[in-house]
């Protein structure tokens, strides 16, 4: 056998434990992204009533903003999610296989 | 009837002071996990695993920032709560002497009724209008300050969470590993 074909099983542990672990920290970022955005919403549905009026502007300027901030962490939650899924994909051994498992996490972030 | 001296909803206030309080806790857990994954990570050799690792820790900063910020609007709406509370009640008692001493209130300000009455029971009540009026400023004075600390905190953190909204996306573009 060619010495290029033959596959050293250290590496090849390695990077599919390196898989594993991406694939772990993509699915807890996604979590995290869902958490996130699942907060923005409930933010938007409470009214806190201060009973002055310049002092409800503040409150509800900050409520928008504080929701607008955690849109923006979900999108850069997936986002990151999605580049893990890839660089495992990209790291693992068996990169070209078409099992279940692996055309799952193709798809996307677990939600 | 008797109008309300001090007007707000401390419950409505503290409602989404606790509902910030507890999503905070729960983004500083999930930032615990992927700092805890970013160690399990330290060992990985790749092109693109100092990137990676770069942009994970960029996002968990993110995450803890925003965990900060909103336990910080949640304490402070909570805190608020309290203090308009303690307000109302203040106010309550202040308008029951009000009505007791059978004077009125025009907003904040005690004032005498007009109409007949003797001279002896006019007296009697304009002696207590420095008393009352005291009851009554201390609510409200509680309260405003309440207010004061509640809008310069508010206002803060808005400048705080618009400033993470705009950065947000700018590391991710820069560390983002190509596919």
């Amino acid at each position: 056998m060619p010495a290029e074909d033959r596959v050293d099983p250290t590496r090849l542990n390695a990077s599919m434990l390196n898989a594993t672990l991406l694939d772990a920290v993509a699915a807890r970022l996604a979590r995290a992204s869902a958490d996130a955005l699942e907060a923005s919403h409930e933010l938007l549905t409470h009214y806190p009533d201060t009973g002055d009026a310049s002092t409800q502007r503040a409150v509800d300027t900050l409520i928008d903003q504080a929701a607008h901030a955690l849109g923006t962490l979900t999108d850069s939650l997936t986002e990151t999610s999605r580049g893990l899924v890839a660089a495992a994909l990209a790291t693992s051994p068996q990169s070209g296989d078409s099992s279940p498992a692996r055309a799952g996490r193709r798809q996307g972030p677990i939600a | 009837m008797t109008v309300s001296l001090i007007q707000g909803d401390q419950i409505s206030c503290s409602r989404v002071g606790g509902a910030m309080r507890r999503e905070s806790s729960r983004f500083r857990q999930h930032a615990q996990s992927l700092d805890d994954a970013l160690g399990e990570l330290a060992a990985w050799e790749g092109p693109d695993a100092d990137a990676t690792r770069a942009l994970i820790a960029a996002t968990v900063g993110a995450l803890r920032a925003t965990a900060a910020d909103l336990d910080d609007a949640g304490a402070a709406l909570q805190g608020y709560a309290t203090d308009l509370a303690e307000g109302h009640e203040l106010g309550r008692r202040a308008a029951r002497r009000v009505q007791g001493a059978g004077l009125l209130l025009d907003g904040s300000r005690v004032t005498e009724p007009w109409g007949p009455a003797s001279a002896h029971e006019a007296e009697q009540r304009r002696a207590q209008v420095p008393e009352i009026q005291a009851r009554v400023d201390l609510a409200t004075a509680l309260v405003g300050r309440a207010r004061g600390r509640l809008g310069r905190e508010m206002t803060r953190l808005t400048q705080s969470f618009s400033g993470r909204s705009r950065t947000a996306q700018q590391p991710q573009k820069a560390h983002l590993p190509p596919r």
